[in-house]
């Protein structure tokens, strides 16, 4: 932290919050407001002298509420700038300055009650976020009774428990009557790996900081007796698994098993507990002085505002969705933007630090170069034909397009913003949009060529770049059989898939048509297959309209890894070709050509 | 089942299959709970 502080070329920006954010990669405009510190900066010392006059006593955010602070304060010991700060939420100089025995302290005059919030402009080539996680809130599981049981403490708290720097200056007290506890539980995935209560995902971090804190306690407290219930211990990393045996030789024990609930004796404060122990299948029952939940990390409650920000998608956990998993791993779907740190999952610090210094290196490709070098399949306007609908606008998951209804003024697509998933060509109902390499002419010559011959026997699949084209080769690599009348239009994203493609495949005789793509949370371009759901729901209703059966029109999601999946759609999806008769063809030729004549006059 | 308050009524186009759910249709994907299948269709007016 020091380091960043004091590095010439580093702006550290605390007590800020970003407003707005417009442009694109290598030209980003950043609006950020400068919360008024009310001491300044510069002239702080942090001698702490105004601290010891301050007469409120406010709930110590850093020290999770096992202490207390003042109105002016110092966030946390190491914090950079060294530099106190009031929270005027909490000053009695709020409104009025009726207090003001800080400033009468402070020796340096670097308290300034008349500083107000100050707005920044900074333009930037490349945005890093690293806004961080949340902790579970225990109070949502209160079967462990952490509202009505002080002795029952969340492993945050029982990090600043054991801390030298924290409360208790490193002594191990339990909260109820600061006894040193003689006997200690650490209850695992507490608001993790649950579909019921709290959230479905491992929180990653949660086994290695029980074993690290149970050996901490050992080495300061070796006749504490410890007891681990969890449901599996995942030391996965560098040097983890060691850790693990070596807290379990240094006595802790380990008890496979979640307990159902706690009760507390009142009298003594002590916490008695049932578990099932499924390795040795029976019921144990534990009494303990102080049982410490390890709660797991979640999405932050305010995520929301810089995803919606920088136009980033997330995943259903609430996390920042990367680029590619594999490929792009620190990469946002917005190109320039990268994530580090626990905005993208839940991880430990090395694997933060890793994820930061991976996400400085690719901000540095960015920064160190004069031009960038764009996909060529960009989707391009041509204005005449623009109707200014805005539907482009609607649809477009990067933000990439401007246009206005009210002003006429016609579609433009910023380039360096434009993915070229052609969600936007697809939905333009006046051609007046086309994705560069993928135009609508090109598909439909494609979809000409697949029907020429034998259009009865064909089956038509759209097939998304990424994922469900993907997995046809994995099935091909993989030497499974799928029906050779199978024809495979490659598009970027399912959401490219025009309505007249569909219909036109209709219209030349195609028993079946099936549209694929990535599955939902998967898409290689943030949601744009939830445009192609909206799209299949208005073919199917237009389907039906026409007289033409819409079970003919199938849609299916698959990721690259699905080959056997695309097999069996493959053979399901020619069985029911099978089924349609050339006269149902006939006749859903005839519909369409009749829908065409009267659509033109 | 009747579709009832924030419920959407689906059908697939796959094995024909009615159901109710009161997923978001957009946001979560719709998969047949009886074969799997993506072709899922709404079907009437989500009340």
């Amino acid at each position: 932290m020091k380091d960043v502080g004091r590095h010439p070329r580093i702006k550290l920006m605390t007590l800020s919050e970003v407003e707005d954010v417009s442009g694109y990669v290598g030209n980003f405009n950043v609006k950020v407001r400068r919360k008024a510190r009310y001491v300044r900066e510069a002239d702080c010392t942090a001698c702490g002298e105004c601290a010891t006059v301050c007469p409120v006593n406010k709930y110590n955010e850093y020290e999770v509420g096992l202490a207390t602070r003042n109105a002016i304060y110092i966030p946390f010991p190491q914090s950079i700038p060294s530099s106190y700060v009031i929270n005027m939420a909490d000053c009695l100089s709020k409104d009025v300055i009726t207090c003001n025995k800080c400033v009468e302290k402070c020796q340096k005059r670097c308290i300034d009650f008349d500083m107000r919030d100050e707005i920044v402009e900074l333009k930037v080539g490349a945005v890093v976020v690293a806004t961080g996680m949340d902790v579970y809130d225990p109070t949502r599981l209160d079967e462990y009774g952490y509202t009505r049981f002080q002795n029952v403490v969340t492993s945050l708290e029982l990090e600043r428990l054991i801390n030298a720097g924290g409360p208790t200056g490193g002594h191990l007290v339990r909260p109820g009557d600061t006894k040193a506890p003689k006997r200690i539980g650490f209850i695992q995935c507490v608001g993790s790996r649950s579909h019921n209560r709290g959230n479905p995902y491992c929180s990653n971090i949660c086994c290695m900081v029980t074993i690290k804190n149970s050996l901490l306690i050992k080495e300061h407290y070796p006749d504490t007796e410890i007891t681990v219930f969890y449901i599996d211990i995942r030391a996965f990393g560098k040097g983890f698994e060691d850790l693990y045996e070596r807290s379990k030789r240094e006595g802790v024990r380990y008890v496979r098993g979640l307990p159902e609930h706690i009760e507390e004796d009142p009298s003594t404060g002590s916490l008695r507990l049932k578990v099932e122990n499924t390795t040795a299948g029976c019921i144990e029952e534990h009494e303990l002085d102080m049982v410490v939940l390890a709660v797991g990390l979640e999405a932050r409650k305010d995520g929301d505002k810089i995803r919606h920000l920088l136009s980033l998608s997330q995943t259903s956990d609430g996390f920042l969705a990367e680029s590619h998993p594999k490929l792009m791993p620190v990469d946002a779907p917005t190109r320039g933007v990268f994530l580090a740190g626990c905005v993208e999952s839940p991880k430990d610090i090395k694997d933060s630090v890793t994820q930061a210094s991976a996400a400085a290196a690719r901000a540095g490709v960015i920064l160190s170069s004069d031009k960038i070098k764009l996909d060529a399949a960009i989707a391009v306007v041509d204005k005449e034909k623009c109707t200014f609908c805005e539907l482009c606008v609607q649809v477009c998951p990067y933000s990439a397009i401007s246009a206005s209804k009210q002003n006429k003024i016609a579609a433009h697509v910023t380039e360096a913003m434009c993915a070229g998933c052609g969600s936007c060509a697809a939905e333009c109902a006046f051609g007046a949009i086309s994705l560069r390499h993928f135009e609508d002419a090109q598909y439909m010559a494609q979809i000409e060529a697949a029907l020429a011959e034998n259009p009865q026997d064909t089956a038509i699949v759209f097939a998304c770049n990424w994922c469900s084209y993907a997995a046809a080769d994995l099935t091909g690599t993989s030497r499974l059989q799928y029906p050779p009348n199978i024809r495979i239009i490659r598009t970027m994203c399912s959401a490219r898939v025009n309505e007249k493609f569909v219909m036109q495949a209709f219209k030349l005789g195609a028993p079946v048509v099936l549209v694929s793509g990535c599955h939902l949370a998967d898409c290689h371009y943030m949601a744009a297959n939830r445009s192609t759901v909206k799209r299949m729901d208005r073919l199917w209703s237009r389907l039906e309209r026409l007289g033409i059966r819409p079970e003919r029109l199938q849609l299916e999601w698959m990721s690259a890894a699905e080959g056997q999946k695309f097999a069996r759609v493959m053979a399901e999806l020619d069985e029911r070709r099978s089924k349609v008769t050339p006269e149902e063809i006939e006749q859903t030729r005839k519909a369409l050509e009749a829908a065409d004549k009267k659509k033109v006059a | 089942m009747t579709p009832t308050e924030k419920q959407s009524k689906l059908k697939c186009m796959r094995c024909g299959h009615e159901y109710t759910t009161s997923d978001d249709l957009i946001k979560v994907e719709r998969a047949c709970p009886k074969c799997r299948s993506n072709s899922v269709r709404r079907v009437g007016e989500k009340k």
